[in-house]
């Protein structure tokens, strides 16, 4: 079974990027959609997912606040004369569990201040995280969990 | 106080020139290496300051067909980059003897 | 258009223009590649965003706008996704990272699933 919501959004992407609102079109888009959602139709998992728009509104702020923070970050330490860093790879404990919030996670990690997802571990409890500043770990952990995954908690359940 | 279009004028011609020289420390990147992740990362990054220079010059020329030509290099750019990551997750190098020549700064 | 949205446009390109430049420099000054990836992921996306952005706010024309904001958010999304691809691939396959880095908790996962995997057959 098809979900029905996937059909509609990917309707909505090509009817967007194709920039005409014709019928036809639309129609056009709605065929496409539906042959790409037939062909991955064995990777989509029909999770329900409960999306509360208002947190997913704040989850979208603060990520736009971050990812300006950290460009700025990242140009600061690139024209300091001295390169005072210390990189590294720490483990982060997952609290999120379904896949798609592991990834929502991981890509919204590798845009935030100073961090990159480098991989999850196979039985998906434990996202590696590559760190610009990873002097104090647990304070960069503290930051995750506080920050993204609690919002992500928030939003989609 | 000058006027908006003599204004957005001059930033396009600067932000050119920005653009310019960030393409060519990009490409000494690409041609130095030293490890082949890192040409494919600079290879990535070629592609996200040649959508810059598309969008100023979709500025400066007023064309609106410019934005399909940088949403279709965006796609083609993360394609590649996938397929170079999927060749190196596939042992296609030898990482050891792809760094022995490397040098740290 | 009105003047104001040209000194708009002309702002965000000068500032995404300076994104990109630090995003090079960074390719070029740090020291690893998983550093270099922090420098190319961040601020060279943020970079090629803003310029786009410029650009839908310049041509101000819905369908257009549409389409160029469709992209930026494109890139948001592909730009973290190639970025971890990269390092993932690049850590699997032996990359070592700088010498100057402090911790690297992946490594015994690593060995123990190697491990693991010659033992298995």
């Amino acid at each position: 079974m098809i979900p029905f919501r996937n059909e509609l959004l990917l309707t909505l992407v090509w009817v967007a990027i194709s920039g005409s609102y014709t019928l036809p079109n639309i129609v056009f888009g709605f065929a496409i959609g539906w042959v790409v959602l037939f062909i991955v139709r064995d990777q989509l998992q029909s999770a329900r997912v409960v999306i509360r728009p208002w947190a997913t509104f704040l989850l979208a702020l603060l990520f736009v606040k971050e990812l300006v923070l950290s460009s700025v970050r990242v140009a600061r330490l690139v024209l300091s004369p001295r390169l005072d860093i210390k990189p590294g790879i720490f483990a982060y404990p997952l609290r999120v569990e379904r896949d798609f919030e592991i990834t929502l996670l991981a890509n919204l990690i590798t845009l935030t201040p100073g961090t990159l997802s480098v991989d999850v571990s196979d039985d998906r409890r434990t996202l590696f995280v590559h760190g610009m500043d990873c002097s104090d770990p647990d304070q960069a952990r503290a930051d995750i969990r506080q920050g993204f995954e609690r919002m992500i908690m928030e939003a989609f359940r | 106080m000058m006027s908006g279009a003599a204004f957005l004028n001059m930033s396009a011609i600067f932000a050119l020139g920005l653009l310019s020289v960030s393409f060519l420390l990009v490409v000494y990147r690409v041609l130095k290496g030293p490890t082949l992740p890192d040409r494919i990362l600079a290879l990535d990054m070629l592609v996200a300051v040649a959508i810059g220079f598309i969008a100023v010059l979709g500025i400066k020329s007023g064309f609106t067909l410019y934005v399909d030509v940088a949403i279709a290099l965006g796609l083609v750019g993360f394609l590649a980059t996938v397929a170079f990551a999927r060749f190196v997750l596939s042992g296609g190098v030898d990482a050891k003897n792809d760094e022995a020549e490397e040098e740290r700064p | 258009m009105g003047d104001i949205g040209s000194y708009l446009a002309g702002i965000l390109i000068v500032v995404g223009a300076l994104f990109a430049l630090t995003a090079s420099i960074g390719i070029i000054r740090l020291p690893d590649v998983y550093t270099r990836m922090h420098a190319a992921s961040k601020a060279g996306t943020l970079g090629s965003c803003l310029m786009l952005i410029g650009l839908a706010v310049y041509i101000g024309e819905a369908a257009t706008t549409v389409r160029a904001l469709a992209g930026v958010l494109f890139f948001l999304l592909t730009a973290p996704i190639a970025a971890h691809l990269l390092a993932k691939a690049a850590y699997s396959a032996g990359y070592r990272m700088w010498q100057g880095s402090v911790s690297d908790d992946l490594a015994e996962t690593v060995q123990a699933s190697k491990k693991n995997r010659q033992a298995e057959p």
